[in-house]
């Protein structure tokens, strides 16, 4: 056998240790180490990473051209000629500021894991290496954990802006230092919120708390951002839009990151280097750094009171089922599954999390629809018909977060289903029914509360909750299916799971079907438009076109868990 | 009862298992021995239906595992090396999910028995998560035996149990063969194996190196006074000196010999 050409040195025996030289082998290694592990996966399954990365760069060449087109659309903009620049800069800090909001938010639970529940961290801290490093190595993952994806959306976004503007090579690689250590900062002030709620959060419920914090600002951010009522910029005039672009283009933020980012990108533009982006560099490495040692500090001296399991008192007695399982007792071994799902559903936070997220998004629909001042019956239909196609848009999004994931959220349990007698068809009919239901209620609820805050005709008002049904079991139908066919089993939470080319399968059929699902809805839509007192429903061609609606939908449904079930009953445990 | 025959498992070019027989008969505690790597999870997996077999069979009570899953995961109880187990619910909440997945009637009666048996009645409204490896394995031992299996399987049963408890499993086990149900465990742990199996099925490198009882594994061995250790350590030496499986002929080659293999096996 041919031995391995770099390990780790052995500890010296007997003789004087060089922690210097030790400590600079185990920060290589240690980097190193994640690189090859990275390149097997990728060995391991090429295909997956080559689709994805394929993606990725479409996706990225579609932003990039996208923005170029609106930035030079903008500085050819008559009106706001003069402004056009600064209101770019300040549309761009915006666009970060978000994203660095939504990094800190996420970043919470996520280095809860990485600093202290991390698998590998007994063995790291093990080896003769000093702690700190091993926890600059476990900063550096939740910073790619936490920030790479909105790194990933901004870089082709400032890419765009280069091409628009004719910038200088030099533009480039400082527009990505930019970014890169400004997203390093929310990354190290999560962290440290993190750590402090190891500490104070009450016991055995530190992931809980994390959680439920990180949803409720995301939450809170959709919601605000829709506070802005940017539907308000449609009824300005011309001279009154103009006045508010120019406020906007002198919106001072002060001295804070994402306006350093700002002045080096701008910098960078014009073939100069901005003093703010060393000073940015510096203060996002030292953050780190000093975030590194920190968590080392609070890792070895038992900070972790909030990992420990609760000390209340027990209670031994014997409970009996709730209420409302045994209904679902009588149907057997699918309802012991959702029985079990619902209790889950209930005590994992980042599950029920994705409830509220769901909560935030109705309602942002709804204040969005509610806000929509439209003066005639045709036009309130017309109006009607677009949100029916967006309703099947909205709920295929809501689906890829609360259908898609639920077969693969049985994670390592999958033995008991595996192993006892049931059959996969009762399986993901359990999962269908669990994860039914919420979006059915949101599919009806926002099909009539739509038609209702709109005041659109009866015919329409029909349809509309009609799609909001039929999109609502569809989705769900895509999702258990697809979920099912494209399970991943090793995620930790449920938002892991759709990031896949499964998911990314689920997100185009959803579309499709959503898509498909409006131009059959087109029919009694454009009868109303003609003459809103026909009874469309009532006419053999109404008629026809619901049943079409109908089996559309039963294709899509049927075909994608008729899928999910074969494909299911073909994994092999353990052998993924 | 459990029948294994002609069993193949290929994961790509490698051929994990390589022609298994073995029958495990009702009132029989049978040991799978083997060193790392020699198939003993891949047919564990295969009978227990987590993985599909590339040729051969497994019968559990009769059934197909495969054309007949149902009937024969209805009588299949499995304990396996790493347990995972709902963090999330209770140890009352699981056992009562289990005994509504397997359809039994007096689930939450026997449930409680089993708690109390494995002294977690007091820890039985706790959630899983807060529970020590141990606890955890009683957990699914219980689990495992709440719907009385006709076969049941334990993948390295004495994994993380204190003493007592160790000793507790391995009466429940002989006692679950002596109630006339089959009883199939790996095991690293020979002391276990010698104390507690009837026959002992020695798997390496993906085939059968020997089977029998202690007594005619020492027979064929050769010797006269040696433990299982010595006995096993000599057949997997023996063995190792053949060619490994995926580097030999096609699959099917199995034996159903009590004595240790020939080179290669």
């Amino acid at each position: 056998m041919t031995p391995p050409r770099r390990s780790l040195p052995n500890r010296p025996v007997g003789g004087r240790r060089a922690p210097g030289r030790w400590a600079r082998a185990g920060r290589a290694d240690l980097v190193a180490l994640r690189a090859r592990a990275f390149a097997h996966a990728v060995r391991r399954a090429p295909g997956r990473y080559l689709v994805g990365a394929s993606l990725m760069g479409l996706v990225a060449w579609g932003t990039a051209a996208l923005v170029d087109r609106g930035v030079r659309w903008v500085d050819a903009y008559p009106l706001i000629g003069s402004i056009a620049d600064a209101a770019l800069r300040r549309s761009v800090e915006a666009f970060v500021t978000v994203l660095v909001l939504a990094v800190a938010f996420s970043v919470l639970t996520t280095a809860i894991t990485t600093l202290y529940t991390a698998a590998d961290l007994p063995l790291l801290l093990a080896w003769p290496l000093p702690a700190e490093r091993v926890f600059r190595l476990k900063v550096f993952e939740t910073y790619l954990a936490s920030a790479a994806l909105p790194a990933l959306l901004t870089l082709p976004v400032l890419v765009g802006l280069g091409t628009a503007r004719d910038a200088p090579w030099s533009y480039y690689p400082q527009a990505a230092v930019a970014v890169l250590a400004l997203y390093a900062l929310p990354v190290a002030v999560g962290s440290l919120l993190a750590l402090l709620l190891m500490r104070l959060a009450p016991a055995g419920r530190v992931k809980e708390v994390a959680t439920a914090a990180s949803v409720l600002l995301a939450a809170g951010l959709v919601v605000g951002l829709r506070a802005l009522r940017p539907e308000q910029l449609a009824e300005l005039t011309p001279e009154e839009f103009e006045t508010f672009l120019a406020g906007f283009a002198s919106l001072d933020l002060g001295a804070s990151p994402a306006t350093w980012a700002g002045d080096a990108i701008w910098n960078g533009l014009s073939g100069s280097v901005s003093a703010a982006l060393p000073l940015l560099a510096l203060v996002a490495w030292g953050s780190l750094a000093g975030l590194g040692r920190v968590a080392a500090w609070a890792y070895q001296v038992g900070w972790v009171r909030s990992l420990d399991g609760s000390s209340r008192p027990r209670d031994p007695r014997p409970r009996p089922a709730a209420w409302w399982e045994r209904p679902l007792a009588r149907w057997g071994g699918a309802g012991a599954v959702v029985v079990k799902d619902l209790r889950l559903l209930m005590r994992d936070p980042t599950q029920w999390s994705q409830l509220l997220v769901l909560v935030a998004l109705a309602g942002v629909y709804l204040v969005s629809t509610a806000s929509l001042e439209v003066e005639g019956q045709r036009f309130r239909d017309a109006l009607g018909t677009l949100n029916v196609a967006f309703l099947g848009f909205l709920l295929a999004g809501v689906g890829v977060r609360l259908a898609f994931p639920v077969v693969s959220l049985e994670g390592e349990g999958l033995w008991f289903l595996r192993t006892g007698p049931i059959r996969a068809t009762a399986v993901l009919g359990a999962k269908f029914a669990y994860a039914m239901p919420p979006l059915l209620l949101l599919g009806l609820g926002l099909g009539f509360a739509q038609a209702t805050l709109l005041d659109v005709s009866v015919n329409l008002a029909s349809a509309s909750i009609v799609a909001g049904g039929l999109a609502a079991i569809a989705v769900t139908g895509l999702g258990v299916g697809l979920g099912a066919a494209f399970p991943r089993y090793d995620a930790t939470q449920a938002a892991e799971v759709p990031v896949s080319p499964g998911g990314l399968l689920y997100m185009t059929l959803a579309l499709l079907y959503a898509a498909g699902l409006t131009l059959l809805l087109a029919y009694p839509a454009w009868t109303t438009l003609v003459d809103p007192t026909v009874p469309v429903w009532s006419t053999p061609a109404g008629q026809v076109t619901g049943a079409l609606a109908i089996a559309w939908t039963a294709a899509f449904t049927g075909g994608a868990l008729a899928f999910g079930r074969w494909r299911f009953l073909r994994y092999e445990s353990g052998c993924d | 009862m459990i029948e294994v025959e002609g069993l193949v498992k290929r994961y790509g070019a490698q051929l994990a298992v390589a022609g298994v027989d073995l029958r495990a008969r009702p009132g029989e505690v049978i040991a799978l021995l083997g060193p790392n790597g020699a198939g003993k999870s891949t047919t564990i997996r295969a009978i227990t239906g987590l993985l599909r077999p590339t040729a051969g069979r497994v019968l559990v009570c009769g059934h197909d595992v495969v054309r007949a899953p149902l009937a024969a995961k209805a009588r299949l109880g499995y304990v396996p090396d790493r347990p995972y187990l709902y963090p999330k619910l209770t140890a009352r909440e699981l056992l009562r999910f289990i005994g509504r997945l397997r359809g039994v009637d007096d689930g939450d009666r026997r449930a409680d028995a089993w708690l109390e048996a494995f002294a977690l009645a007091p820890v039985a409204n706790e959630l899983v998560e807060t529970y020590s490896h141990g606890m955890r394995q009683k957990l699914t031992f219980a689990a495992a035996l709440l719907a009385e299996p006709a076969a049941l399987v334990v993948d390295e049963p004495m994994v993380g149990l204190d003493p007592r408890a160790a000793r507790q499993v391995r009466d429940l086990m002989r006692g679950h063969a002596d109630r006339g149900h089959t009883v199939l465990l790996t095991t690293h742990a020979m002391e276990v194996a010698e104390a507690l199996a009837d026959r002992v099925v020695v798997l390496h490198r993906g085939r059968v190196a020997a089977e029998g009882t202690m007594a005619e594994l020492r027979a064929s061995a050769g010797t006269g006074e040696d433990d299982l250790e010595a006995i096993f350590l000599r057949l997997t030496e023996e063995a190792a000196e053949g060619p490994p499986a995926w580097d030999a002929a096609p699959a099917g080659g199995s034996r159903r010999s009590a004595g240790p293999t020939e080179r290669g096996g």
